[in-house]
């Protein structure tokens, strides 16, 4: 009886050790599963920084600058690589743009920039108007409105006529639609529209349709290859120009990044790289060049001392 | 026999009944913690970053002294301009991989967390940032009141433990060595 006794006391502290040690593993389960239910699931999760620049090769992305940095711009291409050794390759030759943007709000993106081509002056508004974001909502992708204004400002070559100052103008307006798939890969559509005020024919068109894709791959955390093409809708424009396409990469170091690329567009503003790309790939109309940012905060900084 | 029967009836009616007394008993023991703060700050020769989160989150089980807590990468303000915040999401911590830092462990002293007091403790647990997780015992101030614990700590993570790598250009404005700083409330999981 006594053997028996010690037997069944034996078995129950087996049960009560075998359900302490149950209940001690679904415990500290419990406890990271209490943490994961803590955690505010309310403020959405946004996918930022789709892209490095504010442009992808020559067009516009969907990033602006940060909320209050300025970002100062320098841009060139080179002449064309077919024309040898005689120019290095194009390297005697050359456009320019400088330009300077700035953030507002992480929303607002405002800039101001001048080329050497034809002196032309512009300005442009571009703005965030849905953010790719999970969480409460879920939106797939980025939407950037992009309104820019140019300004010829080359003497008239007829200064004796009546020059009107809107036959100077001319406009771009895109919508900028980029995913963010995954911390590498983003893409980006541009549905792009010109207006010219002035054309140099009756024949040329004032209203210019065109359709722009590009998109970035990251090879490292500092490093991508981007690529970019604008298609022209069929039109007299098509007929005269090339579509653009740009092959390029981007280096980030330390509040700049690098854009270095090959393209068949010599201007840098979204009128000439949309409707006026003359190099053609297929003879070796290409033009080396480089987009330089250089990101200054203009708000508060803690400095050392201060 | 029959003494015997009833004792395996008890024991089949007993058990069930500890597993929800215990239950209970353990509910009562978690203390939890919703916006806790979590700030950090970098002193290099050239440049002070800051920045902090309202997001922490944890638990605690009084009963066995065992805590879990956790705070979204991503909810880290301030920094001293928007791209350096970008540059910490996107190339330092990238969140993108690894959305969260956690720590997870046990208070090492055998104190009784339902008297009221202040305690001076030693975390000790895994501290989870940028997918590496270290074995780290941090000092923890405790003040315990009736149904709230007031925790804070300061403790220091070292970059390279984390595996978080800083460009050679930028060693004087980042530094090597982060002082973290903890505060949070917790409170009995039954209100």
């Amino acid at each position: 009886m006594v053997h028996r006794k010690t037997e069944i006391m034996r078995k129950y502290l087996l049960f009560i050790i075998l359900i302490f040690l149950c209940s001690i593993t679904v415990f500290s389960q419990d406890l990271d599963q209490i943490v994961g239910s803590l955690t505010d699931n309310s403020s959405p999760d946004y996918a930022n920084a789709a892209f490095k620049g504010t442009t992808i090769v020559n067009g516009q992305s969907t990033e602006i600058p940060g909320h209050m940095d300025l970002q100062f711009n320098i841009s060139h291409r080179f002449g064309a690589i077919n024309q040898g050794i005689y120019t290095l390759f194009g390297i005697d030759q050359g456009t320019t743009r400088l330009g300077f943007e700035y953030g507002l709000k992480d929303i607002v993106g405002l800039s101001i920039g001048r080329s050497t081509y034809e002196k032309t002056y512009d300005g442009a508004i571009k703005v965030k108007v849905l953010r790719q974001q999970t969480g409460v909502k879920n939106i797939p992708v980025t939407v950037s409105l992009y309104q820019a204004v140019f300004i010829k400002t080359l003497k008239w070559e007829e200064p004796d006529r009546e020059n009107l100052f809107s036959s100077r103008l001319s406009y771009a307006t895109q919508i900028l639609i980029s995913r963010k798939f995954n911390r590498n890969l983003s893409l980006q559509l541009a549905p792009s529209y010109v207006h010219k005020n002035l054309v140099p024919t009756p024949e040329d068109q004032n209203n210019i349709f065109a359709i722009g894709a590009g998109g970035r791959y990251k090879l490292t955390k500092r490093f991508s290859i981007n690529g970019e093409y604008y298609w022209l809708l069929p039109g007299k424009t098509a007929d005269d120009f090339a579509n653009s396409l740009g092959l390029g990469f981007d280096i980030e170091a330390a509040g700049h990044v690098f854009q270095i690329m090959a393209t068949n567009s010599q201007l840098m503003f979204a009128r000439g790289y949309i409707t006026e790309t003359e190099g053609k790939w297929s003879e070796g109309d290409i033009y080396f060049g480089f987009n330089i940012y250089r990101v200054f905060h203009t708000g508060k900084r803690n400095k050392k001392g201060n | 026999m029959i003494k015997s029967y009833i004792k395996k009836i008890i024991s089949v009616l007993l058990i069930p009944g500890m597993l929800v007394i215990s239950g209970f008993q353990e509910k009562g023991s978690i203390y939890t913690c919703r916006n806790g703060q979590a700030s950090f700050q970098s002193d290099a020769p050239l440049e002070v970053i800051k920045a902090s989160s309202k997001n922490l989150t944890g638990a605690i089980n009084i009963s066995d002294r065992s805590f879990s807590f956790l705070v979204p990468t991503k909810t880290f303000e301030g920094f001293n301009s928007s791209l350096q915040k970008t540059h910490f999401n996107e190339d330092y911590m990238e969140t993108d991989t690894y959305p969260n830092s956690t720590f997870k462990g046990k208070i090492i002293e055998e104190i009784d967390l339902s008297v009221p007091g202040t305690y001076k403790v030693r975390a000790k647990g895994k501290m989870y940032i940028h997918g590496v997780e270290n074995d780290r015992i941090v000092r923890c101030d405790l003040t315990v009141s009736e149904k709230k614990i007031d925790v804070t700590a300061a403790f220091t993570v070292f970059l390279a433990d984390h595996n978080i790598s800083i460009p050679s250009i930028l060693n004087q404005k980042i530094a090597e060595e982060i002082k973290v700083e903890i505060s949070f409330s917790l409170t009995s999981a039954d209100n």
